[in-house]
């Protein structure tokens, strides 16, 4: 049974996208950072959520490389965001 | 983007934005319900990076640590279920106007329903209770409420949301969490909650 509080409706609206790499993005990713908002903190979280709800996922992997690495985290974001 | 390209996953959002998300995530579940073993577990490896939300998280883990899943269980319980009133009352609206189901919470579907959010059939507690709103917020980063649609919602509209349903109350409820008497565990998550929700506005100053 699912434990969302909520759902997406069947008439979702079009999304626009996020401002990445411009000089605002930037400046708010180094807020982030600094704010110790980072990967090495954080990314047990998504995984131990996840391996917490018994759907038995893989851990995240350690690699850093760019490609699929970002495609496992929107994966676990999903999985973490279905609380 | 290209669609000559097989895409059988969402296109990337960035990395400090997923992060967000996942720290959405985590407050929604430990503001859903209180943690079992495997989370507090994992909950007890934690390390802050620096920073007030660092040192929050460093509190967290302390406190998984130190907690056991009955405690817990039943500080959750005493927090915000309480048999004739709780502690805690985590819902916009009651923070907003003293009052459950105001006027608050009817902006808040008013919202939703332009955003493609319902709440789940299973669930009866109004929207506007904070673990609800946090789960949007992840949402609203990642795109999973339009997954079809490729994207996830701009920094505009997460701002919106964010300073209509959560910055105009959540701090001073985790401000409060903090400061229950019956929370151990759960301080933490109020410390965790106050300093990401700091980050969070001024990051959405920044980009403004």
């Amino acid at each position: 049974m699912t434990r969302n509080a909520v759902k997406a409706t069947d008439e979702a609206a079009k999304r626009n996208t996020d401002i990445q790499g411009s000089e605002k993005g930037l400046a708010r990713r180094d807020l982030f950072r600094v704010a110790g908002l980072g990967v090495g903190a954080l990314g047990a979280v998504a995984a131990g959520v996840t391996a917490a709800s018994g759907t038995a996922e893989a851990a995240p992997a350690e690699t850093t490389s760019t490609g699929y690495r970002e495609t496992d985290h929107v994966r676990k974001v999903y999985e973490v965001s279905r609380f | 983007m290209s669609r000559a390209v097989d895409h059988t996953v969402s296109p990337a959002v960035a990395e400090e934005e997923l992060l967000r998300a996942q720290v959405y995530g985590l407050l929604a579940r430990l503001l859903a319900r209180a943690p079992d073993a495997a989370l507090l577990a994992t909950l007890g490896d934690l390390a802050g990076e620096g920073g007030d939300f660092g040192a929050a998280l460093d509190q967290l883990a302390g406190a998984a640590r130190d907690s056991d899943p009955a405690a817990v269980e039943e500080e959750f319980t005493t927090l915000f279920i309480g048999v004739g009133g709780s502690e805690r009352t985590p819902y916009g609206s009651f923070y907003l106007t003293g009052f459950l189901n105001e006027k608050p919470l009817a902006e808040l579907r008013a919202d939703m329903a332009r955003l493609g959010i319902a709440r789940a059939d299973d669930v009866s507690e109004p929207e506007d209770h904070i673990a609800a709103l946090c789960e949007m917020m992840a949402g609203l980063i990642t795109g999973a409420f339009a997954p079809e649609e490729d994207g996830a919602v701009g920094l505009d509209a997460q701002r919106a949301f964010f300073d209509r349903h959560i910055g105009s109350w959540a701090g001073r409820f985790f401000a409060d969490l903090e400061a229950s008497p019956s929370a151990r565990f759960y301080r933490a998550v109020g410390a965790v909650g106050r300093s990401f929700l700091a980050v969070e506005a001024r990051a959405f100053d920044l980009a403004a």
